[in-house]
């Protein structure tokens, strides 16, 4: 809502700096958005009355002319033909330049000779003042002019004046009004608020005669009333008109129209003026407004020249045959105000907010009425405002006021009346303050206490705070009022709070931070993607109803499609050792709805280490089992026990060239893998790609918390190596697996350190290097004690896994 | 022969002599070898003690026996020394050379800045809690006082997923308000991080999808001024203890009286403003009481909520909300 300072200052006295006018409003709930200075200027240049003149005796184009102005005479040499004499034009005085337009250097008006005349001063045409477009000629003004009064003063902005913005919130519809904001202004300041007078003479003969109204739904229309001037001249609005609406970016389009914007403004009541000629009628009947829903598929036009198609919620004021307005939205172009316009018919309604909202956002037009009235108008003020109207049209555009008004009022009820408790309040806000003095902030804005006690008092609400509706509005009224700085602060205190999820937030916690720690970086992607990158991981998805783009149409049902995009990011800005993670939710669709679980990701490529400057392990890339590693470093830090990686095949279109899943007992817990070559080429990535993700809410639930202390070893243990020839196909886990099937009772760790192919090693086995410690608790093992367990492992792994010793 | 006696002490001198000079600790062995060794000067002259008179050997070998001590002290010092001088570097190192680096993962700046405000509210009695991202109208909407044709919902323009129920994507953290308090009695002391999501088309300012948090906290006898006092000592851990804070009366449709929270500090002042808008609070709404089914004559509480990346931006002096979702190394290594 945008308002001038004097424009408030017309409703209300207040002599607080615009600094201090800004804070108090912001601190009663009415923030204050931007402050900027307008109007002033103009200096130098005031109205001067063309006395006589006569043509330049040395050039055809000029004439000279004698003024008046403030100071009383002076002559003035002029290149214009459009005036004669008693014209009232605006003059600039020597020693004034010119309004600066934005990037024109200023043109300051000296006494001088024109082909030898004296001129002193210069008559301005309205585009070189800056006030209208029209550069043909001088700018003739009204009558009303006053010779020697500043042209700033005539035009309606005598002061310099600041214009605030301020953000209304949706519950304080009051607040869209000039009215509304001096209001609250009066009740902090006790000063009163004024009211303009509105006194009208009817002297265009009985509205019954040429009007009726009828409601054929009142619930969505609690009150029309309707006005006829008759003779109205349409002509531009006066100055003073033009410039409160153009101060507030309001665009001026005729006496009329300007009118019916002003008091919207004024008071906040939308209202709509009708060519009454046009309003059709039934036969020999008067020509009747019927305020009624539209019929389906109805089609109307609106005064933007814009067709619509209407459906039977949208209510529609009507003649006997045809729409002429969208209720609450816009007027239609058959009823137009236009230059032939003779009489008006005003109306000033109230009609549903929820209504208006529905047919405004489904047509998508958005209008200052609508906006007014979907956020709830104050039905009592139609009267007023229409009151208002009648006499302003009368006095801009002449016409005389029809006896009466047609008010069909049938939403017309009893105000309503709540009661607050002193006690409430206090107990809400942690300060006491008397009852008396809740009493009276209420009552500076206009809730008038119809009943008091000590410990309460019950009050009527005015029709324009449509936001209060119980005890509570109130005791937040009272807390506005009072001021929230007042309220002072008190430590936090209280009870401790419990929650299941506290725990699972530290387990995520305990996640990133592993990771972290094994060096990857955190992440975080869009959980909104494209379907065409959930597809590549996932086949089932969630789509979006209305999304905003195609690149983000699906919830994502997985975290892979948005690491890629990291990944593709990094390479693409030459960060090239890529390590990184990321744990969200991921979403797919449910039997019945969609069903949501946090996963954990990894992507890595590029080097293995970071470069230095001594060379040594020269920029090896990154494999999978340095993911591998990672991985279970990640796992077995996390305390998942007795976990395995099971081999999986991939087919050609895979995501992955290569993958294994990670099993826990019999539950699936993730994959890991490969990524296939040309995805990777897709996403620009030249480097192999390491990736992985793990089903995050089952392993925090398989989660091993519990550490026992096993006591460090007090005896020296016994390493033997051996090298042997086993099959291509024989796994290592199958090796781990025979190792323990040997039940060798002083083997304390086996490892392997080396899986060679090649050179002395037959086609289809490879040579693989074990070595096995053995250890006892309670003494130091001989050599021949190793020896014997050592060679009944070996002759374990033999038979079992038909192993030939190196 | 001439007497031992008058041999020790040339040879003490002469051993000396050559432990002192060596110049290497092969060269410091040979010495030790020569003079103090199995088959060394000094071991030769003891077994000549024989050949003394009885009266003799007891002085010869106090005397030799002093002569070894005082040697194989010698040698000890010199070996120290010569160790020492072997494990000196053989050229000076440059200490502004780098070192080898080793790769640290980071957080996210979301994550760190929600940590932190978690663990504010957690010295306070907080505790953590979630819900559902995918939500549906009721709690998302009605339960916290917004109906349908309400015009809060105005600038919460909604993501809806494409099921036959029909829900959609949270547009704020305040669902898991009524999740909780659905399931839970009073009293309720929580915290809630989250994501969220709003159909705004991103640009600097903006992502469809951005994280909040949110307190909420319902006892019996819960003042205003209470919720001003968590605010205020969450605000100073987070942003210093030096920000001032202002409430002004605001409206949302969950909460009343409703105020918004203005902070000021160095950081705005170097933004050129002295009020910056940060967060959103108040009393909880009775209607919202009574839709969870909690009296709301007996209970009353207060919830304020913030958007993460706001914080996170003041915080680190970010001005495009976009860098938090491309990921880039360049930006994660920062913070």
């Amino acid at each position: 809502m945008k308002v001038t300072v004097n424009a408030l200052k017309q409703y209300v006295d207040f002599d607080w700096s615009v600094e201090e006018l800004t804070e108090r409003l912001t601190m009663l709930g009415l923030e204050v958005e931007s402050v900027e200075q307008v109007g002033g200027g103009y200096e130098g240049i005031e109205v001067a009355e063309i006395l006589e003149f006569v043509p330049h005796p040395d050039a055809d184009k000029l004439s000279v002319c004698q003024v008046a102005d403030s100071t009383g005479h002076r002559q003035i040499v002029c290149g214009a033909k459009n005036f004669k004499v008693g014209d009232k034009v605006p003059l600039i005085l020597p020693g004034h330049s010119l309004p600066i337009k934005e990037g024109e250097k200023p043109f300051t008006i000296k006494v001088g000779k024109l082909r030898g005349v004296e001129s002193c001063g210069m008559m301005c045409s309205g585009a070189e003042i800056g006030i209208t477009q029209d550069s043909a000629g001088l700018m003739i003004l009204g009558a009303d002019a006053k010779v020697g009064q500043p042209i700033a003063e005539y035009l309606g902005c005598a002061e310099k004046d600041v214009l605030l913005d301020m953000e209304v919130t949706p519950n304080r519809p009051d607040y869209n009004s000039v009215i509304g904001i001096a209001r609250e202004i009066a009740a902090l300041t006790g000063n009163p608020l004024r009211w303009p007078e509105v006194t009208s003479e009817e002297t265009g003969g009985p509205l019954s005669k040429v009007l009726d109204v009828r409601i054929e739904d009142p619930e969505r229309c609690p009150r029309y009333q309707a006005r006829v001037i008759k003779g109205v001249k349409i002509g531009p609005s006066p100055t003073w008109l033009q410039q409160s609406l153009e101060k507030v970016g309001v665009r001026s389009i005729n006496n009329v129209v300007d009118v019916t914007n002003f008091v919207m403004l004024e008071v906040g009541q939308p209202l709509h003026a009708f060519d009454l000629k046009l309003v059709k009628r039934k036969g020999d009947h008067l020509p009747t407004v019927v305020v009624r829903t539209a019929q389906d598929k109805e089609p109307f036009v609106t005064l933007d020249d814009q067709s619509h198609e209407l459906d039977p919620k949208m209510l529609l004021i009507a003649d006997e045959t045809q729409g002429i307005a969208l209720a609450g939205v816009m007027g239609g172009l058959n009823t137009e105000i236009n230059d032939q316009t003779v009489d008006v018919l005003l109306e000033s309604a109230c009609f549903h907010p929820g209504n208006i909202r529905r047919t405004s956002k489904l047509l998508d037009l958005r209008t200052d009425a609508s906006y007014r009235f979907e956020r709830g108008a104050d039905v009592s003020i139609c009267d007023w405002a229409s009151r208002r109207a009648a006499q302003l049209i009368m006095e801009t555009a002449g016409g005389q006021l029809c006896q009466g008004s047609i008010d069909a009022y049938p939403g017309l009820k009893d105000p309503l009346t709540i009661t607050l408790s002193y006690e409430k309040t206090n107990r809400l806000l942690g300060i006491e303050i008397p009852g008396d003095d809740q009493k009276k902030l209420l009552e500076s804005i206009e809730l008038n206490c119809i009943e008091s006690n000590v410990g309460s008092c019950c009050v009527q609400i005015p029709a324009f705070r449509v936001d209060l509706k119980g005890e509570i509005d109130l005791i937040e009224e009272v807390t506005r009022l009072y001021g929230v700085d007042r309220i002072p602060s008190t430590p936090p205190r209280g009870a401790h709070g419990a929650n299941e999820f506290d725990t699972l937030h530290d387990q995520l916690m305990d996640a990133r931070l592993l990771l972290t720690s094994l060096g990857l970086s955190e992440t975080q992607g869009q959980t909104l993607i494209a379907d065409s990158a959930a597809r590549r991981v996932h086949p089932g998805f969630v789509a979006l109803e209305y999304p905003l783009s195609s690149d983000m149409n699906v919830l994502r049902p997985s975290l892979l499609p948005g690491l890629l995009d990291v990944l593709q990011h990094n390479v693409s800005h030459r960060n090239t050792d890529v390590a990184v993670f990321e744990i969200g939710r991921v979403f797919l669709p449910g039997e019945s709805t969609v069903t949501e679980s946090r996963k954990l990701a990894i992507a890595w490529i590029g080097n293995r280490q970071l470069g230095f400057w001594k060379g040594g392990a020269k920029a090896e890339k990154v494999d999978i089992f340095d993911l591998k590693g990672l991985l279970d470093g990640f796992l077995d830090g996390f305390g998942i026990r007795g976990f395995s990686w099971r081999t999986e095949s991939c087919e050609q279109g895979e995501f992955f060239i290569e993958k294994a899943s990670l099993c826990l007992g019999r539950n699936t817990l993730g994959e890991m893998g490969q990524l296939m070559p040309l995805v990777a080429r897709e996403f620009d990535i030249k480097d192999s790609v390491f990736m992985a993700e793990l089903d995050l809410d089952r392993l925090v639930a398989m989660r091993v918390h519990s550490r026992s202390f096993k006591p460090i070893p007090a005896y020296p243990s016994v390493r033997r190596d051996i090298a042997m020839l086993v099959a291509e196909s024989t796994t290592h886990m199958e090796v781990q697996r025979a190792v323990k099937k040997a039940k060798v009772q002083q083997l304390d760790s086996v490892e392997v350190f080396d899986v060679f192919r090649g050179k002395h090693v037959p086609e289809g086995k490879k040579s693989v290097a074990y070595s096995f410690v053995y250890r006892d608790a309670s003494k130091t093992l001989t050599d021949s004690e190793v020896n014997k367990a050592h060679d009944k492992l070996i002759a374990h792994l033999q038979t079992s896994l038909s192993a030939e010793i190196r | 022969m001439s007497g031992i006696l008058e041999q020790i002490e040339p040879l003490t001198q002469e051993a000396l002599q050559a432990l002192e000079s060596a110049g290497s600790l092969t060269d410091l062995d040979k010495a030790r070898v020569k003079y103090l060794g199995v088959n060394g000067q000094f071991t030769a002259l003891l077994k000549q003690m024989g050949s003394l008179p009885k009266e003799q050997r007891p002085a010869a070998g106090k005397q030799i026996n002093l002569s070894k001590k005082k040697l194989e002290g010698v040698l000890i010092s010199r070996k120290e020394d010569l160790e020492l001088e072997a494990c000196l570097p053989s050229e000076p190192t440059d200490f502004s050379l780098p070192g080898r680096e080793q790769r640290l993962g980071k957080l996210h700046p979301l994550t760190q800045v929600t940590e932190d405000i978690i663990r504010s509210f957690r010295k306070i009695g907080f505790v953590v809690a979630d819900g559902p991202e995918v939500e549906d109208e009721y709690h998302c909407f009605d339960a916290l006082n917004t109906p349908a044709d309400h015009p809060a919902r105005d600038s919460q323009d909604t993501f809806y997923v494409k099921t036959p129920d029909r829900p959609l994507l949270r547009t704020h953290t305040s669902s898991v308000q009524i999740r909780v308090m659905e399931t839970q009695a009073p009293p309720i002391r929580i915290i809630v991080p989250g994501r969220v999501y709003r159909r705004d088309t991103a640009d600097a300012t903006h992502n469809p999808t951005f994280h909040q948090i949110e307190g909420l906290y319902v006892d019996k006898n819960v003042t205003l001024g209470d919720m001003k006092g968590t605010v205020e000592f969450v605000f100073r851990e987070l942003l210093g203890k030096d920000v001032k804070l202002r409430f002004r009366p605001h409206y949302f449709s969950y909460t009343e009286p409703s105020l918004e929270i203005d902070f000021s500090s160095a950081l705005t002042r170097k933004m050129g403003k002295e009020w910056l808008e940060i967060a959103g609070c108040g009393m909880v709404h009775p209607k919202v009481f009574g839709n969870v089914g909690y009296d709301p004559e007996v209970w009353s509480g207060w919830a304020f909520g913030f958007g993460i990346e706001r914080i996170a931006m003041i915080r680190y002096g970010i001005s495009d909300i976009r860098l938090f979702y491309e990921n880039d190394l360049r930006f994660l290594n920062q913070f």
